[in-house]
């Protein structure tokens, strides 16, 4: 399989000074994902986790105050594999929205709201490509015609566009050069649920005529479900599980990762959403241990000072969480007991901190979620 | 169309409006004021002479019907209209009989020659200068311009402009002190450069104070401009950084100055005053400090009605380019 870009073991910090006092917000800290060729890659988590951040490392979007302390992405379009480090701000200027491009947050500002539509469609392809201005608004044209737009949005100010027109012309403008890898962030927040379908549609079209690779960063798992292939989950800077979009609906195997999806409104489901009260930290000071630790129900006494490893729990599945370690732990315990029955040493520091019984969450409590 | 009775119609009554009710005010206060301005001028006039009181008499009905005093006052109101619409605005008082309106007429193109090629050059140097130095705030060239206006903008306006008459046309005696040309009007060589060398030192005092401010007010808004979104993405996107500047962080931040400017240059009917004064220059600001001084009440009112109509009439001409700049006001 193919791997478009490769983030490994990504550590990008926001590193402030302000009046003598040094503040670090880790926004992104020790992530580890591989993007493969074609895929929707989605990217999961509540505000404040890192999401953006992760995309504008991917861009090369390295302004300060983000700096990368550690790790490494490495793009691989064609040919060699080029780590992002070793390229100038020129070189990845060339390769922005030719090979990488980018439909950023909140479509409704990224208009020049004094520019008509094809002056920024012209604008920013002429950036690309040395055309005839004709010969640009040709192809623009019939590529808006290609994806179902109206071209007579072409004449038009962003201001007289609904949202959901102001989003769809974003995403061609950021797609029209057939990028290898596009970067979507939240494009469907602050849409209603029929411009949202409009907009999924639209992204998944452009993946199948032009064959590119897409990361898609949103909160919100409906949009997951119904648009990526993969899904990462991230809280607090760091990767809790990612698997294939299916089976993170159908087995997810995190704490965090059960709390997204059951606080998804379902249709035919009338009993009240039970949420984890609180909001992701601050990262300028995180949790140690489990970041989730002092949200998480089942959180143990391990998981308050030891960081969960990444354990790989089905093909495409990665889960870090001590449940799943202490499964594992358990199993090998188990095969132990059944050569020489002893107790473990761990078992004590392991035991699991149970919510109280008859509290919020009664059905699917963790052993039903977990195993 | 929309536009026309949505937006330009109720500006233009605006217009009226606002005309209407300064002058009425200009109309009142005079009027209001202690003392006779009749008895006044003829104190003055008869001085130092004896004159014989049915003389005196008639000689007050005269004036008192010249300044526009007979009658009751809501007479005097709609005839005082009448008479702004022939373009009278009664004799000046310290230059007797002279009409207001030609000693009007006789600075007004001092005034706008200067003052207004002062606004013109200073916005549009402030401008580029603060929009070029939001763009590139590490650059030294712009800090160090960034300095440099700071420092001169909170000097006083009479400051600055002794301090330039004192080094330049006192001490370096480089420029003229007093005026606005010398030799015979006309279009020779000989006196245009005349105008120039008495315009230079005034100009200079007015574009220095005038483009440190047009510079803070520029640098400020093209820093929000920089700081939006769709910016950003065209920095993105790698549009050229020239296209950046002049179609997304100049063209926005344009729109509140053009509406500034053409304050400015309505304001230009007072804001003449101290530059005029200080560099003795023969503009309407030096009209009215005479007039001042004199207790020229007609040419006070006449300069005052002109920079109402002027100011109005700019705010009027702001409003109707305002959507020409802004697609968000012309297609709503
Ligand atoms: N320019 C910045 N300077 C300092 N901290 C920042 C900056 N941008 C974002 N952060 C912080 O980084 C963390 C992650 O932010 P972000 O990547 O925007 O999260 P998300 O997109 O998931 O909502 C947040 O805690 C946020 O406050
Ligand atoms: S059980 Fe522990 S490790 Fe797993 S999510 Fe909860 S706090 Fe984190
Ligand atoms: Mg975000």
């Amino acid at each position: 399989m193919h791997i478009v870009a490769n983030i490994n073991d990504l550590r990008a910090y926001y590193i402030t000074e302000a009046y003598g006092v040094r503040r670090t917000v880790k926004a992104v800290d020790g992530l580890s994902i591989a993007i493969r060729q074609n895929e929707i890659y989605g990217i999961a988590g509540e505000s404040g986790c890192g999401k953006s951040t992760l995309l504008k490392v991917l861009l090369g979007m390295l302004t300060p105050p983000l700096t990368i302390v550690g790790g490494s992405v490495t793009y691989n379009f064609e040919g060699e594999p080029v780590d992002m480090a070793s390229l100038s701000q020129a070189e990845l200027r060339a390769m922005r929205w030719k090979e990488l491009s980018y439909v950023p947050q909140g479509s409704m500002h990224v208009l020049n709201p004094v520019r008509r539509i094809r002056d920024t469609f012209r604008d920013f392809i002429g950036a690309h490509v040395r055309a005839p201005r004709r010969e640009i608004d040709e192809r623009v044209r019939a590529y808006l015609v290609e994806l179902g737009l109206p071209d007579k949005v072409l004449g038009s100010f962003p201001h007289q566009l609904s949202g959901g027109m102001r989003q769809r012309v974003t995403i061609a403008l950021a797609t029209i050069l057939s990028p290898r890898l596009i970067v979507a962030d939240e494009p469907t927040t602050a849409l209603d649920v029929v411009v949202q379908r409009g907009v999924i549609q639209l992204l998944q079209e452009i993946r199948e005529r032009a064959g590119n690779t897409m990361v898609v960063v949103t909160h919100d798992m409906g949009v997951h479900a119904n648009l990526t292939d993969r899904v990462a989950v991230l809280y607090a800077g760091q990767l809790m599980e990612e698997a294939d979009t299916p089976t993170i609906f159908a087995q997810p195997r995190h704490p965090y990762t059960q709390h997204l999806i059951r606080s998804l409104p379902k249709i035919d489901d009338r009993s009240e959403r039970v949420s984890i009260p609180g909001r992701p930290p601050a990262l300028d000071n995180p949790p140690g241990g489990c970041r989730f630790h002092p949200r998480c129900p089942y959180a143990m006494e391990v998981c308050k000072t030891e960081v969960p490893l990444i354990e790989q729990v089905g093909p495409n599945h990665r889960v870090a969480c001590w449940l799943i370690n202490e499964e594992r732990m358990g199993r090998i315990a188990a095969r132990l007991a059944n050569a020489e029955p002893r107790p473990l040493a761990t078992d004590t520091q392991l035991t699991p901190q149970r919510p109280s019984p008859g509290g919020a969450r009664s059905a699917g409590g963790p052993e039903g979620a977990i195993r | 169309m929309d536009l026309l009775k949505t937006y330009i119609l109720p500006r233009l009554l605006q217009w009226l409006v606002v005309i209407v009710i300064g002058v009425t005010i200009t109309f009142t206060i005079p009027r209001l004021l202690p003392g006779d301005p009749v008895e006044q001028t003829l104190r003055r006039v008869t001085a130092n002479t004896a004159i014989d009181p049915r003389a005196m008499e008639s000689f007050q009905n005269a004036i008192r019907d010249m300044y526009g005093l007979q009658g009751s006052p809501v007479e005097q109101y709609f005839r005082f209209w009448g008479r702004l619409f022939q373009g009278d605005l009664g004799p000046s008082l310290g230059a007797f009989p002279t009409p207001v309106t030609t000693i009007i007429a006789n600075g007004l193109p001092w005034t706008i020659g200067l003052l207004g090629t002062s606004i013109l050059i200073s916005w549009t140097l402030g401008i580029l200068l603060g929009t070029l130095a939001a763009y590139y705030p590490n650059k030294l060239w712009s800090q160090t311009l960034d300095k440099i206006l700071i420092v001169i903008y909170p000097v006083p306006y009479f400051i600055l402009s002794l301090l330039l008459v004192m080094a330049f046309a006192y001490y370096l005696p480089i420029f003229p002190l007093v005026g606005g040309a010398t030799g015979r009007p006309g279009f020779t060589l000989a006196y245009i450069g005349s105008i120039l060398r008495h315009a230079f030192l005034p100009a200079l005092s007015l574009v220095l104070l005038g483009t440190s401010f047009r510079f803070l007010i520029a640098k400020a808004l093209a820093g929000r401009v920089i700081a939006s979104s769709y910016v950003s993405y065209a920095e993105l996107a790698a549009v050229p950084t020239p296209r950046i500047i002049g179609r997304y962080v100049l063209r926005n931040s344009l729109l509140p100055q053009v509406t500034d400017l053409a304050l400015s240059l309505g304001a230009l009917f007072n804001g003449a005053l101290i530059t005029e004064v200080v560099f003795s220059y023969p503009g309407i600001g030096f009209q009215l400090y005479t007039a001042i001084l004199q207790a020229d009440f007609n040419l006070i009112m006449g300069v005052t009605i002109f920079s109402i109509i002027g100011i109005a009439t700019a705010v009027l001409i702001a409003d109707l380019i305002y959507p020409l700049l802004d697609p968000r006001v012309r297609y709503q």
